[in-house]
């Protein structure tokens, strides 16, 4: 019994230093405002993948060679985007995750966002 | 926004990934993922914990000496007992309500699949991927098996049988012809790796028609097989989800056993040891006298421990379980991708090539473990069978960690789809225009749990490795050399799951 129990406090111990010793202290910072150009050509999303961390304050700058709505999964900003006709989506990264941005009227997926936690 | 553009919103979760696709040969059926890679440091963290713990086990009891009865011996409660319970699960309502509800969702999404909306709002697609097979699936390892009482195809099966003896056909429509039995479970280790193809690698597997096709198709099967060699035989070994959940079912906190022992002899579908214990025999325990029948609560994970004969190609499908529900996550990662563009391997081939590779390994590590253990009774196919169970937890865990998300965020989708299930516009539950809601759980919370889940399963596993150990080699010491192997073999897969979890995702 106390055979065991000096193991689990000696496993706890382990376990716990090494998570301690692992785990980075500051993970990203404060929350920033970040700033993306976005464009839309042939159905290609660039940059196709929008990375932030968590409480960053976000703008995409969204502008596309064909007509289409332009629509961020989770946080639920649309945009109606086309030639000659850009739009800005202002929104404040507060779900962590990975959410889809696609094309609201053919249903295409363009891209994603990825938001990580703090 | 209307009610049309919110439906629309919602059925495009479903759907993106399917239509989007822009290489159909590297498509994949399941929805979007939700989580985001564990970061590297936690990966690093969980494969530590993971060799550190898997000693603890070993530890904790190898001293204790097992007699043949020792994995029989566990703490359980008859559910049966409370007097509330007993009238609640036992009633005729309850068990014939469940079994009509399995038959008309099977046929809601048979006839979805074929006359409702192909490309929009469609109940086949969510209820089939989401709500049954990981809902369902989740459900029968931490709750425990239903799908022997609700599973579509024996219901059908026993109404039909019930027409025609009504009609005078007092032989029922069992052909019983002898099952050979050196096939084992094998025709369901064919049809599960069909499965795993549909679900991973063909790019239709969203599209409602092909849904129904395919269930037809199996209906077809499995409904001649039933008729063929007899209903409980082809359940038993054609039937790939009676084994699949069979399976998850033996992890599950609850089981259900016969008291007296003597209603499983002449049972050929149970286990069957010496002593004639009756657990988990779904066709022993219709057959009982009500007042022979309980349903236990049991710790979980012990119903992997239970000494059984394992069917020819038991051990297979285990495997081929393990690594199907890797194989989902591994799609998604650049190893996977470059595998694919540098080398002949195609995702089809995949879906026997990475069962293979889990089976050559687990095989290599069995035989290691027995070599080391200085042999034993039966030799290297009877370890090679008992072993095959302890890998169940480490599945378990990694379709947890990988899907639990898409659960709960997905499988909102059935809420709307309930009320329009072919959508034609319906709103038969007034729920059509509901939206599912994100971030129900946060991104670090995910990754913390995931890598938790993971570490559970490979501790789990490693005792249960090492309880069958015991059983097998009937040494402490022995087992305890045996069981080294064993260690590496679990540290291998746990440490492979994480790493999938830790990959970027390409898609």
């Amino acid at each position: 019994m106390a055979r065991s129990l000096i193991l689990i406090a000696v496993i706890v111990l382990i376990l716990g230093g090494l998570f301690f010793l692992l785990r980075p202290d500051t993970p990203a910072g404060v929350p920033r405002d970040r700033v993306f150009d976005v464009s839309i050509e042939g159905g290609e999303m660039s940059p196709a993948e929008i990375s932030v961390n968590e409480g960053d304050r976000v703008t995409l700058r969204v502008s596309s060679d064909k007509p289409m709505e332009f629509h961020v999964h989770g946080y639920d900003v649309e945009r109606e985007v086309g030639p000659g006709r850009k739009a800005e989506l202002h929104f404040e990264a507060d779900l962590t995750g990975r959410f889809e941005i696609e094309d609201h009227e053919s249903e295409k997926e363009l891209g994603v966002l990825q938001v990580r936690p703090r | 926004m209307n009610v049309q553009t919110r439906r629309v919103t919602a059925t495009t979760l479903a759907f993106s990934f399917i239509l989007a696709d822009p290489h159909p040969a590297l498509a994949h059926g399941f929805g979007p993922t939700y989580d985001i890679p564990i970061p590297l440091w936690l990966y690093l963290y969980g494969a530590a914990a993971a060799v550190v713990l898997a000693f603890v086990p070993l530890a904790l009891f190898s001293r204790k000496e097992r007699d043949a009865d020792a994995p029989y011996r566990y703490p359980r409660f008859d559910l049966f007992r409370v007097r509330l319970l007993r009238t609640l699960l036992t009633s005729r309502l309850l068990t014939s309500g469940l079994r009509l509800l399995s038959v008309v969702l099977f046929f809601v999404v048979v006839i979805a699949g074929l006359v409702g909306l192909q490309s929009g709002f469609n109940i086949a697609p969510t209820f089939v991927w989401v709500t049954w097979w990981v809902g369902l699936s989740f459900f029968t390892a931490f709750v425990g098996n239903v799908w022997p009482l609700v599973n579509p195809w024996r219901v059908l099966f026993d109404w039909a049988e019930g027409l025609a003896r009504r009609f005078g056909y007092r032989d029922g429509l069992e052909l019983d012809e002898p099952y050979p039995e050196p096939l084992g479970v094998w025709p369901a280790v064919g049809l599960y790796l069909v499965f795993v193809w549909t679900e991973n690698v063909f790019s239709g597997s969203y599209v409602p028609r092909n849904i129904a096709f395919f269930s037809i198709a199996y209906s077809l099967l499995t409904l001649y097989g039933m008729a063929y060699f007899g209903k409980e035989t082809w359940l038993r070994r054609g039937e790939a989800f009676s084994v699949f959940f069979g399976l998850l079912g033996r992890f599950a906190p609850t089981e259900v056993r016969v008291k007296d022992p003597s209603v499983c002899l002449g049972c050929d579908g149970c286990g069957g040891d010496a002593a004639g214990r009756c657990v988990n025999c779904y066709e022993c325990f219709a057959r009982a006298a009500p007042h022979e029948r309980e349903l236990n609560l049991r710790p979980p994970a012990v119903g992997l421990g239970l000494p059984e004969k394992v069917p020819p190609g038991g051990a297979t499908f285990v495997v081929v379980v393990l690594a199907g529900v890797t194989f989902d996550g591994l799609l998604q990662t650049p190893l996977w991708l470059e595998i694919v563009r540098l080398t002949p391997v195609t995702q089809t081939l995949g879906v026997i090539l990475l069962p293979s590779l889990f089976f050559g390994i687990y095989l290599g590590f069995v035989e290691l473990s027995r070599i080391l253990g200085g042999g034993g009774v039966g030799g290297f196919k009877r370890f090679a069978s008992a072993y095959a169970f302890s890998l169940v937890p480490i599945a378990i865990a990694y379709q947890m960690a990988h899907y639990y998300t898409y659960l709960l965020i997905q499988g909102q989708m059935i809420i709307s789809l309930v009320s329009d299930p072919f959508g034609w516009g319906w709103n038969l539950f007034g729920t059509a225009a509901f939206e599912p809601r994100y971030g129900i759980v946060g991104a670090g919370f995910v990754w913390y749990s995931q890598v938790a889940l993971i570490v559970a399963g490979h501790v789990i596993a490693v005792y249960l490795a090492h309880s069958i150990s015991l059983r097998l080699l009937r040494d402490p010491v022995r087992a305890f050399r045996s069981q080294l192997p064993m260690l590496v073999l679990m540290v291998l897969y746990t440490i492979t799951s994480l790493w999938i979890l830790a990959q970027p995702i390409v898609e």
